[in-house]
């Protein structure tokens, strides 16, 4: 997979070397791996609305994360944690079947993908996407990118086209760090071909025995003036059984 | 320029030899400097909100079923309260209750109807942390898939105590529990709950806001008959995640089952269905009232006489516009509401004076209190639009249509979020339709509320 990098003269050789070496799905793959383990994992994240450069809106969620074995994709289960009129909602993302648990009336109602992505957790869909198995990837080239410290980094830019209805959105252009694997950078359309997010990940820090992404910025492509920050967690590895994907599991889920 | 940007340049520059240079992003200049995010508490375990608010009633001066009006306004101010903590690995126990304070036109102050206390769940849990769940307590049980109506949702009769709305999302949270021991199985392929819910005192009929107990936990209303649900849930591979059921109440078998399915990224379908051998609801309704002894053995209008099985049917679609408008349209049949002959009886023997009219009522009463609809066959549909125009604004609308006559209720709500603890809110209702038809003939014409919620 990833080879050695050489005296400063080769390193252009040396990442073209791996780039040949790494199909466009090895890419996508790896960066998945460095945005989420594939141990089952929870980890809080809290997401900040900008509107103009000013926080208009917060949310916090604690999400537990676990890949089924049998299609290689991400399960979520987000529990709002604040604001307050929204704590111990929760969504559950189980391949293409979505629900939406409410404690209030204490019933799952099933939500369509279009539902999660104007929903209350819209922030957090372009995260939980899993690119690697929903979409075909095609390496497009490699490019020199600003990440959003504004440094350069030289990243592989591969196209992604989805790949099933689990996918929310038709096509995503993405730049993953060829010397790190990181993602650095993906833009998602709708279906009719117009831009409508463009994220960055940033902040990597060393977690335990990974490094990961501390933080996601989501710039609205539709709404020029919004932006949205998503501070991630710590990961906390934990065993998650896989009964908690269930619909009829979330009234009894609890945050510890 | 530095040393290590230097070096950084001169990499760049280097590796720029071969490889595209991609245009400077301009979205990078739109990225907030600095997110310092405070440690939240998490509180996904509880939920506690006061909210007040102030209802105007129109009321309807041509009945043709005579009644008195509603009052003409209402004010009220409740805690609402739901906790659900864990005691130790295996047990845990919750409560869900509202404390209401009320005033409202012609009720004297001070009333015992002034003070009110709804007592909607409170039971313990114990779990084998691997699937096997066992709750004891008053339990909101509720089934169902459908937005208008759940013919499923058995435990739905009387339980529904002073809504802050008609909305039947609303109506699902309002309400009481039943006391019942419920044992719940949740494996990879799907669910099996059975619940039991005693009989624990005797019927009562039914009464209505103006004659609502104070801190009573009105296990009348709840567990006056012993009760018997199983229910069974699959998780299809092809996302039907159809559920299934079989209910008994007082030895008479009802069955049902629900499902929904997704196609394309956004229509939901869903389909829910019960069935089984019951009376029709002006027989039920003076079974009810006889049994309670306040409707007289003469009834004002003709009983069938007969149990036949019966149909409940909701079938609808929702979709989801790209702004993020949500769409639904359901068809509801409830083949033990009136026929066109129990409505001609019910408008005929309006006429007859207030004894009477009592009765009459008291049918249409205790469909309300079953949660169940009049008419035969109905028509619902919603909107929902979350941040519409704005952030923070939510908009939802509902009509539900007697298809019969064509009269209906409709709704329009409005809900702003000020801060994150703070809600005002605003909902109109409005009843159209001739005077002898389902909707035009209730004693309300609309109805307008104003409401403010502060969060904890």
């Amino acid at each position: 997979m990833f080879k050695p990098t050489l005296m400063v003269p080769g390193l252009a050789l040396a990442v073209a070397t791996a780039a040949a070496a790494d199909s466009a799905h090895d890419i996508v793959a790896r960066a998945d791996h460095v945005r989420n383990p594939e141990r089952p994992f929870r980890v809080n994240a809290t997401v900040i609305e900008y509107k103009s450069g000013q926080a208009v809106d917060k949310n916090t969620f604690a999400v537990y994360s676990k890949v089924d074995p049998s299609t290689g994709q991400f399960r979520d289960v987000m529990v709002y944690v604040s604001p307050p009129r929204d704590a111990g909602k929760m969504l559950l993302l189980n391949g293409g079947n979505l629900w939406f648990y409410d404690p209030a009336s204490r019933q799952s109602v099933r939500i369509s993908p279009q539902q999660k992505l104007t929903g209350e957790a819209s922030a957090g869909d372009v995260l939980s996407e899993n690119l690697g198995v929903d979409y075909t990837a095609k390496l497009m080239g490699t490019e020199i990118i600003d990440d959003a410290a504004r440094q350069k980094r030289a990243c592989w830019r591969l196209d992604l086209a989805a790949a099933g209805d689990a996918a929310t959105y038709k096509r995503v252009e993405y730049w993953v760090e060829e010397a790190s694997y990181n993602p650095i950078k993906a833009k998602f359309y709708a279906d009719s071909g117009e831009l409508l997010k463009v994220l960055y990940y940033r902040n990597f820090v060393k977690r335990g025995d990974r490094i990961s992404p501390a933080q996601a910025v989501i710039i609205d492509a539709v709404d020029s003036a919004l932006v949205t920050v998503v501070d991630i967690g710590e990961l906390h590895f934990q065993d998650i059984p896989d009964n908690w994907f269930q619909r009829d599991y979330l009234p009894h889920l609890k945050l510890d | 320029m530095n040393g290590p940007a230097r070096i950084r340049a001169l990499l760049m520059l280097c590796l720029g030899a071969h490889r595209a240079l991609a245009q400077s992003d301009p979205e990078i200049d739109r990225i907030p400097v600095g997110s310092a995010v405070a440690d939240e508490t998490p509180t996904a375990n509880r939920n506690l909100y006061w909210q007040t608010d102030f209802t105007y009633d129109m009321p309807r001066n041509d009945l043709i079923v005579p009644l008195s009006p509603p009052p003409l306004w209402e004010a009220r101010g409740f805690l609402d309260m739901r906790l659900d903590r864990r005691l130790d690995e295996h047990l845990s126990a919750a409560y869900s209750g509202r404390f209401n304070l009320r005033a409202e036109d012609g009720l004297g102050f001070p009333n015992r109807e002034n003070i009110r206390n709804d007592l909607r769940e409170a039971y313990v849990a114990w779990t084998d942390n691997e699937g096997w769940f066992v709750q004891f307590g008053r339990i909101n049980l509720k089934s169902g898939v459908a937005e208008g109506f759940n013919p499923t949702d058995y435990f739905k009769t009387r339980a529904v105590v002073e809504p802050t709305s008609i909305d039947p999302a609303v109506l699902r949270e309002d309400r009481l529990g039943a006391v019942m021991l419920q044992s719940q199985w949740i494996g990879t392929a799907g669910s099996i709950t059975i619940a039991l819910a005693p009989k624990l005192t005797g019927d009562s009929p039914p009464y209505g806001n103006d004659a609502l107990p104070s801190f009573n936990p009105m296990f009348d209303r709840t567990n006056a008959r012993d009760r018997v649900l199983f229910k069974g849930s699959i998780s299809a591979a092809n996302g039907v995640s159809p559920e299934f059921l079989i209910y008994n109440e007082e030895g008479v078998t009802r069955f049902g089952f629900n499902l929904s399915k997704g196609f394309g990224r956004a229509i939901i379908a869903y389909l829910e269905w019960s069935g089984g051998r019951r009376a029709g609801l002006v027989d039920a309704a003076y079974e009810e009232g006889r049994s309670t002894g306040v409707l007289p053995a003469e009834p004002a209008i003709p009983l069938d006489g007969t149990r036949a099985f019966s149909n409940d049917l909701a079938a609808g679609l929702s979709y989801t516009t790209q702004a993020g408008i949500n769409l639904a349209m359901e068809f509801d049949y409830h083949q033990a509401g009136f026929s066109n002959r129990d409505w001609r009886n019910w408008f005929g023997a309006g006429g007859r004076g207030e004894l009477v009219a009592g009765e009459l009522w008291f049918i249409r009463g205790f469909a309300g209190e079953e949660q169940e609809p009049t008419a035969r066959a109905g028509l619902f549909l919603r909107a929902y639009w979350q941040n519409a125009f704005i952030k923070n604004l939510t908009l939802s609308s509902f009509a539900l249509f007697d298809l019969r006559d064509g009269s209906s209720v409709a709704q329009a709500s409005a809900d702003y979020y000020l801060s994150p603890r703070w809600t005002v809110g605003a909902i109109v209702d409005a009843y159209g339709g001739a005077r002898d038809s389902d909707f035009g003939s209730l004693p309300q014409r609309g109805s307008a509320l104003l409401k403010i919620t502060r969060y904890f």
